[in-house]
């Protein structure tokens, strides 16, 4: 078998159409891996991640993320490298791949590479070529900046071990939240085939984790974990739906991130749906804050999210909806409640808890001590007492603060959302209008 | 009792070298403030003394801040004394006196937590919880310094970017608000490990330099240079056009959203990165 690369093409035109093709994976992070460099090459790596630029949609570049190639067997409807597309079709070689990786991270413009591909004859195949590139850069030019690479499902297990003790992180993707959805969409894969590396990344990460206790300076097996993405609003499966599956995801599979992919209709396919207003980027929003709530602070879906109420409030974000309905717990005294009872007071984060605990140590905290520490006033006020008493008189009542909290909103001055002010992206004029705020307009989702 | 108000140099020597003289003086604290820089207003009733930057005070300093504070204080009030700001004299000093004479630990009394207190006090020192006490005005204004510096530190470490010279040296250019080229170093050393690099403070006129597998060192108050003298080496143009194509078509066209993307990455960044300046 040869490969189908065009030699005419110049690094600058495969670098348009397979950075272009590669936009959609929303996976940029750098995290969760520290290596200091061991002097043969250049690179290392820093747990925090370092975010290198930012694009026009204010989305972060961290890596230089790259499709090897964006030709494809697969007819996934929602992909915009679909066999049926006629889009213009390209494919690095490993040493275009490498020269680039290292030409730019000298520069300090990128913090590593993230390396997806189209499938390529077959799974096989494609991983084969993966590894190669990688292997190229670890080996012959020393590289140990950061590496993510897709591990593609149906593809020999071997070939993903070899790319895990390559790579800092692997992932899959999950496509969509449901089985049933993934097969009306991707008719070419099938949920036990993506399943299925993901429980082999996840063993070889414990493994390893063993090994290394036994063994100092046994290779790394993927040490920045695995992730994976699940696009949201082409099906209408609900925000309990998709929270559930992620729980899932961080209970049963230890995955480090899970990624909402907000659906952006490329191929105006007749199955999918037309997004009048753009991408559900608001929904995406919520999904992402309520991710934090599951992973930093101690929620459970079950707390968040029913059966009767399976979608976020779009007016108020889900630590504050989860504090209006749980009126009974507030307000909480900051000088006495413990650390996971701070975390659930809305406008109070990890940082201001940890540091509210390590204050009032030396004395009562005040409102004003507060303010200063970076608490969030404007949100917490109406949740805590200092000392006993309460910042303002307010009413504990739940239509009452969610009144102030959405008015606040609509003011401008309340809950900073990354794009509303924009006014561009998404409106949300249309939940108001109808004075409907705790109705049921209110709590249905925009998709 | 008078005012007395110690002008020092704006480096962490001249703080430190202040912080000295004024433990020296014995005359106690609270009337005592440190200056840098010049005197701004003179004060009516106030006295002013000067001190010079003297490496062995400094280093006594340092060695009683590290053994007295711990590590970690010593590093925030590093980075609070790189500040842009002119009060972080006083703000260091008083920090350094509440941590030192243990006003910052009094507090700690709280029965239930009286194990945390035992416990710094056997590993050696109890200033260790200094930065902890965010009531103190003295604490968290040098609280506040550190995190700024911190944090542009952070986005230096990120948005910093190198073009190659002839002979393959690197060479970036920044103008930060605070004095960050000694927190970007070591992050550098380490990631280029092999590669000849140079950052350059144009607001301060400060060099940071590093040879390859070499230790990387300071150069400050150079004259004559001239950026124009620099040449660029012949791959240099064609890399940083792949990159600016790059981050141009790595956008979502349907999700754009520019007013995010300058709260992320200011303006004052976007003006030395190669990615803003071709469009």
């Amino acid at each position: 078998m040869e490969v189908r690369i065009s030699p005419q093409m110049s690094v600058m035109d495969k670098l348009r159409i397979l950075s272009d093709a590669a936009k959609y994976d929303v996976s940029c992070s750098s995290s969760g891996s520290n290596r200091r460099n061991d002097g043969t090459g250049i690179g290392n790596t820093v747990a925090a991640g370092l975010c290198h630029s930012f694009a026009a949609d204010g989305r972060c570049i961290s890596l230089l993320k790259i499709l090897f190639t964006n030709e494809c067997i697969y007819d996934c409807k929602y992909c915009i490298n679909r066999k049926s597309n006629d889009v213009p079709r390209a494919s690095f070689t490993p040493d275009e791949v490498c020269e680039l990786t290292m030409e730019f991270y000298r520069r300090n413009y990128i913090e590593g590479l993230f390396l997806s591909s189209g499938i390529l004859y077959s799974p096989n195949y494609t991983m084969e070529l993966i590894c190669e590139t990688v292997h190229k850069l670890r080996t012959i030019h020393r590289f140990q900046g950061y590496i993510h690479v897709k591990a593609i499902p149906g593809a020999d297990p071997l070939l993903i071990q070899r790319a895990g003790y390559l790579a800092d992180r692997m992932s899959v993707n999950l496509e969509m939240a449901t089985a049933d959805g993934l097969r009306e969409m991707a008719p070419n894969k099938h949920r036990r085939n993506i399943l299925k590396p993901m429980r082999q990344i996840q063993n070889g990460i414990t493994e390893n984790k063993n090994e290394l206790t036994l063994y100092r300076h046994a290779p790394h097996f993927c040490e920045a974990g695995q992730s994976t993405q699940m696009v949201v609003g082409a099906l209408p499966e609900s925000d309990y739906q998709i929270m559930s599956v992620a729980e899932n995801l961080y209970d049963k599979f230890s995955l480090k991130r899970v990624y909402y992919s907000a659906f952006v209709n490329v191929n105006e396919d007749k199955d999918l749906p037309a997004l009048t207003s753009g991408p559900p980027l608001l929904r995406e929003h919520r999904l992402y804050q309520a991710d934090w709530l599951l992973r930093f602070y101690d929620f459970k879906v079950e707390e968040l999210l029913t059966v009767e109420r399976p979608n976020f409030n779009m007016a108020i974000d889900p630590k504050a909806d989860w504090a209006v309905r749980h009126l009974e717990i507030f307000p909480v005294e900051i000088n006495r409640a413990d650390y996971k009872l701070l975390l659930r007071i809305p406008g109070i984060g990890v940082k201001s808890a940890k540091r509210i605990i390590a204050a009032r140590r030396f004395g009562p905290l005040t409102f004003e001590d507060l303010k200063k520490m970076g608490i969030v006033l404007k949100r917490a006020l109406y949740f805590i007492t200092c000392n006993g008493r309460m910042m303002y008189p307010t009413k504990i009542d739940e239509e009452y603060i969610v009144r102030s909290l959405t008015y606040q909103n609509q003011m401008g001055k309340g809950e900073r959302l990354p794009f509303l002010a924009d006014g561009t992206v998404y409106r949300q004029t249309s939940l108001f209008d109808d004075g409907m705020i705790l109705g049921e307009q209110g709590y249905r989702s925009i998709s | 009792m008078q005012e007395k108000y110690i002008i020092c140099e704006d480096s962490l020597e001249g703080i430190f070298t202040a912080v000295y003289d004024a433990y020296a003086l014995r005359e106690g604290h609270e009337h005592l403030h440190v200056q840098v820089g010049e005197e701004e207003n003179y004060r009516l009733f106030a006295e002013y003394l000067y001190s010079r930057p003297d490496l062995g005070k400094n280093d006594k300093v340092v060695r009683t801040l590290k053994s007295r504070l711990g590590e970690e204080v010593y590093g925030t009030i590093c980075r609070a004394a790189a500040s842009y700001d002119k009060t972080k004299g006083d703000a260091v000093y008083h920090t350094i006196v509440d941590g030192i004479t243990g006003q910052c630990n009094n507090g700690v009394s709280d029965a239930g937590e009286k194990s945390t207190v035992k416990r710094s006090a056997r590993s050696g020192g109890n200033g260790r919880h200094t930065m902890e006490n965010l009531r103190n005005p003295y604490v968290l204004k040098t609280f506040e310094l550190a995190r700024r510096t911190a944090n542009e530190v952070h986005h230096e470490l990120e948005f910093i970017r190198f073009q190659e010279l002839e002979q393959g040296i690197l060479y970036a250019k920044i103008g930060p608000e605070n004095h960050v080229v000694p927190f970007l170093m070591p992050h550098f050393a380490d990631r280029l490990a092999t590669e000849n690099f140079m950052i350059h403070d144009e607001k301060r006129a400060v060099f940071g330099v590093h040879p390859a597998k070499g230790d990387w060192y300071l150069i400050s108050g150079v004259e004559g240079f001239d950026e124009k003298s620099l040449v660029w080496s012949d791959k240099e143009l064609a890399y940083q056009d792949l990159f600016t194509l790059f981050h141009k078509t790595i956008a979502i066209a349907e999700r754009r959203n520019e007013r995010l993307q300058r709260q992320m990455l200011p303006l004052r960044f976007q003006e030395y990165m190669v990615e803003f300046s071709q469009k």
